[in-house]
């Protein structure tokens, strides 16, 4: 395979962009929803949705979803005629909008996940269709002629030829630049992403198309990108921020269209993408390897202050250096954190998605419920005193209020985490929904408000831990049923009956239904909490409701790591720290001169020492007769371990052991592989130091 | 403090019966093994995960030098609190919980101090049983020695790491 490294990398930044983009969408469809709800318009929330929409569309198009294209699209075409004419989308409009929003939604994610994209569903774009006034305005409109290729200009829109003939009209130049991704221009700093966002600052760019081409020298990822430009600038300054000979920019010749429409809020596009810029986005895995590189920087640190009290023991005065040591730890610690800050963020991200799913569960139950969130003791609350609820302020939707004032809930928390404790909230409030909350002819007989509350508040406990609740005005869990069906004694508390309703594939409802039932149960989200390190609580009153309280570390360290046995026990490393793994072949083991029980494996002309992992960690020897080695170097020196056998590969949540009793070399933390048993993470590196150190010198 | 008395754990290990006050005790588990950590004291019984929190666990009777026993149905892990420390000990069997006033509890004799190497702070007469208040702190090593070989420093630049995830600083 040769290499795939650009239309990977530029595939990672669209999905971070497309996701935000789209969550915003999810914001300001509810805001309409609400506006609705009053009888009044949303002119604002309608042009952040034109032009979140409109930028997923530029981006799907550059990775080639067209389904996705198609649908934003249509959504597009439905909005701009809104803006044309105030007033004219109606509620009717909200649901086909939602179900394009959830069917671009499922496709970005199996984009995410390297699978084929269904096409658009014909259902949603008809529905879309059919939304739009038949007065000919919006519709179809002479198409511009642009002297561009055949294949570039079947995937310009009739908005973006339409964009392009403003810009010329208003005196831009149109071009044409190629982008080939190389290797050599990657390692140089310039891929599709990287060119993109220079060049944006130069041009306007209409649009980014990918192209396939023969595989040759130029083009080793048969792959180029064809920009689409406008700019007021010169070709140079183009060429110079593509990093392509200012004799491939091209120009475009624009024939004007009759009566250009007038652009798209086009005075509010600038100060929208100024503000943007002071953010970046970054993959969670720089971050991660940034981290890793600190960790090496630790040990380093660590070897220089054990080379200092070796001085020190031989009678040397250290005491300078020794405060100059003190002084790098602070900065290591300080520079750790940092990196950990920039990885957190803002529980509210989280839960005003929630309001979301519930709209979209109460409309396929017929029940009604609305999600509160707890949240914002009023605005810019930086300082808040430990332990104090976020809870307060009356609140009609937490969507409306983020989408409006920006974040009203400052707590944070780790990416890893987010993503992890998403789908337990989201089950949580389905669970709510489907299981607890009655009908509402049935809810209206207990005197309860036909419409139910589900609301979910974030609390930051003291010891760095996020407590979140999702509470219902519900009928609380059935005790008894739920005994019933296990087979088991009616719980006396609410401890109990947790247990109860956690044991695997428990579900209380007897048939299964579209929302919840489909696989995921309480034990999934009792394992995702544990699996963190954190706490899942439950209290529940007949008739009036239950809350669930989940509390998690605001942190945790995440790792690929393999697992393997040694002398019958479990282990895992993480994958970062291993060379290599080779099987040991006894006949081929060279025991080494001196004392110790050294053996070395030859490996591609290398010596590597060899280890027996279950010696040098005091163990019972396994009984497996062909065993592997864990490869890894310090120092530039190969080191083996020989474990009996490999079991696999995952990510796992590494938890630091801070016990005094069970802080030992060569153990950083433990982990739950599924089995509910704490498995240790080994940090082998550290282990070659014995082997080092008792080699004879 | 009221008259009647502090709750306590009450748990047995070998012949003798120990007790540690209710309000430090977290929970009681039973024990169905642990996981190893090499290299920690030999009376470090491993590490269990209760309610997704991993615990270490100190074997009382290799803590007290006292011969191993088999595990049993009634083996327990009795999870205490001292400080920001969480640590549960391994003993024979617990089942009871104890009212004791604080005044039937009396300094150990000498000969008890000596043969339990100070991890009893008192002693109470309670019903014509005795019972042997823990010194919980000293049994999980207040001020553990770590071992001494020098793999044991290199181990250390990691916890340091971890050290600074877990406060957080």
């Amino acid at each position: 395979m040769t290499s795939p490294f650009d239309v990977r990398e530029f595939l990672a930044g669209f999905l971070a962009e497309a996701e935000e983009h789209l969550r915003s969408s999810a914001q300001n469809l509810m805001a309409l929803d609400r506006s609705f709800a009053q009888g009044q318009s949303n002119a604002r929330a309608v042009r952040d949705l034109f032009r979140s929409l409109h930028t997923v569309k530029g981006l799907s198009a550059m990775v080639g979803a067209e389904p996705i294209v198609d649908l934003a699209h249509a959504m597009e075409t439905v909005l701009r005629s809104a803006d044309r004419a105030p007033g004219t989308l109606r509620r009717e409009a909200l649901e086909p909008m939602l179900q394009a929003l959830r069917a671009i939604e499922e496709r970005v994610s199996a984009l995410a996940e390297g699978k084929t994209l269904a096409p658009a569903p014909a259902a949603i774009l008809d529905a879309l269709g059919a939304l739009q006034p038949q007065d000919g305005q919006g519709g179809a409109r002479p198409d511009a002629a642009v002297s561009l290729p055949p294949e570039v200009l079947a995937k310009l829109s009739a908005a973006e030829k339409q964009q392009l003939v403003e810009g010329v009209a208003a005196g831009k130049r149109a071009l044409r630049a190629d982008f080939v991704p190389t290797p050599e221009r990657a390692a140089a700093g310039l891929t599709i992403s990287s060119v993109r966002e220079r060049v944006s600052n130069v041009a306007e760019i209409v649009k980014v198309l990918p192209l396939s081409r023969p595989r040759s020298e130029e083009a080793p990822g048969g792959l180029a990108f064809v920009l689409v430009l406008l700019t007021g600038g010169s070709d140079e300054a183009i060429a110079e921020a593509a990093g392509i000979p200012k004799e491939e920019v091209l120009p475009v010749a624009v024939q004007s269209a009759p009566q250009p429409a007038p652009a798209f809020g086009e005075e509010d596009e600038i100060p929208a993408e100024a503000v943007q810029r002071r953010t970046i986005r970054v993959e969670v895995g720089r971050l991660d390897d940034a981290l890793e590189r600190l960790s090496a920087l630790v040990v380093t640190r660590f070897r220089l202050s054990r080379a200092l009290a070796a001085l020190g023991a031989r009678g040397a005065d250290t005491r300078e250096v020794a405060e100059i040591m003190a002084e790098n730890g602070r900065q290591l610690r300080d520079l750790r954190a940092a990196i950990m800050r920039a990885r957190m963020v803002p529980v509210s991200e989280l839960l005003e998605r929630l309001p979301l799913v519930v709209r979209g569960i109460t409309r396929t139950s017929g029940k009604k419920a609305r999600v509160e969130i707890d949240g914002g003791g009023g605005a810019g609350d930086g300082q808040t005193p430990e332990g104090r609820s976020i809870g307060g302020a009356g609140f009609a939707g937490v969507a409306s209020r983020a989408g409006q004032e920006g974040r009203s809930i400052g707590e944070e928390l780790d990416k890893s985490v987010a993503d992890r404790i998403f789908p337990a909230l989201v089950h949580l409030v389905r669970n709510a929904v489907d299981h607890a909350i009655e009908p509402p002819d049935e809810r209206a007989r207990l005197g309860k408000p036909e419409e139910a509350v589900i609301r979910v508040s974030c609390l930051e406990r003291s010891n760095r831990q996020l407590e979140l609740t999702v509470s219902d005005d519900g009928r609380g869990v059935d005790a008894t049923r739920l005994a019933r069906k296990a087979g088991r004694e009616v719980p006396a508390t609410d401890a109990a009956l947790l247990d109860l309703l956690t044991i695997r594939g428990l579900s209380s409802r007897d048939e299964a239904t579209t929302t919840s039932g489909r696989g995921m149960g309480m034990d999934i989200v009792k394992r995702i909490v544990d699996q963190l390190g954190g706490e899942l609580l439950l209290k529940t009153q007949r008739g009036s409701g239950s809350t669930f309280t989940l509390r998690v570390p605001l942190s945790i360290t995440i790792v690929d790591a393999f697992s393997f046995a040694c002398g019958k026990q479990p282990f895992v490393v993480p994958v970062a720290t291993i060379e290599e793994i080779v099987e040991v072949d006894p006949g081929r083991l060279v025991r080494a001169p001196g004392g110790r029980e050294v053996r070395l494996l030859q490996r591609r002309g290398e010596t590597v020492p060899l280890l027996a992992l279950e010696s040098v960690l005091h163990m019972e020897r396994g009984t497996e007769p062909r065993r592997k080695a864990l490869i890894v170097r310090r120092n530039a020196e190969p080191y083996g371990f020989e474990v009996d056998r490999m079991l696999g590969q995952q990510e796992v949540v590494v938890r630091p052991l801070e016990d005094p009793l069970v802080h030992v070399p060569g153990v950083t933390g433990s982990t739950d592989l599924g089995d509910g048993l704490p498995t240790l993470v080994l940090d082998l590196l550290s282990l070659t130091g014995s082997l080092g150190e008792s080699r004879p010198s | 403090m009221t008259g009647s008395g502090d709750l306590h754990v009450v748990f047995k290990v070998a012949d003798a019966e120990y007790a540690l006050r209710a309000s430090d005790v977290l929970h009681m588990e039973s024990y169905t093994g642990a996981t190893k950590v090499p290299g920690t004291a030999p009376y470090v019984a491993g590490l269990v995960q209760i309610r997704g929190r991993v615990v270490p666990v100190v074997d009382v009777r290799a803590r007290f030098g006292l011969a191993p026993a088999p595990l049993t149905l009634d083996s327990r892990v009795v999870v205490a609190q001292a400080n920001d420390r969480t640590v549960g000990l391994l003993v024979d069997s617990a089942r009871e919980v104890l009212r004791i006033p604080q005044e039937e509890f009396k300094t150990p004799p000498e000969v008890v101090s000596r043969e339990t190497q100070g991890f009893v702070k008192a002693v109470a007469q309670s019903q014509k049983r005795l019972v042997l208040l823990l010194d919980f702190g000293k049994v999980i090593g207040e001020e553990p020695s770590l071992p001494a070989s020098p793999v044991a420093k290199a181990g250390r630049p990691e916890h340091a790491i971890g050290e600074v995830t877990a406060n957080g600083q």
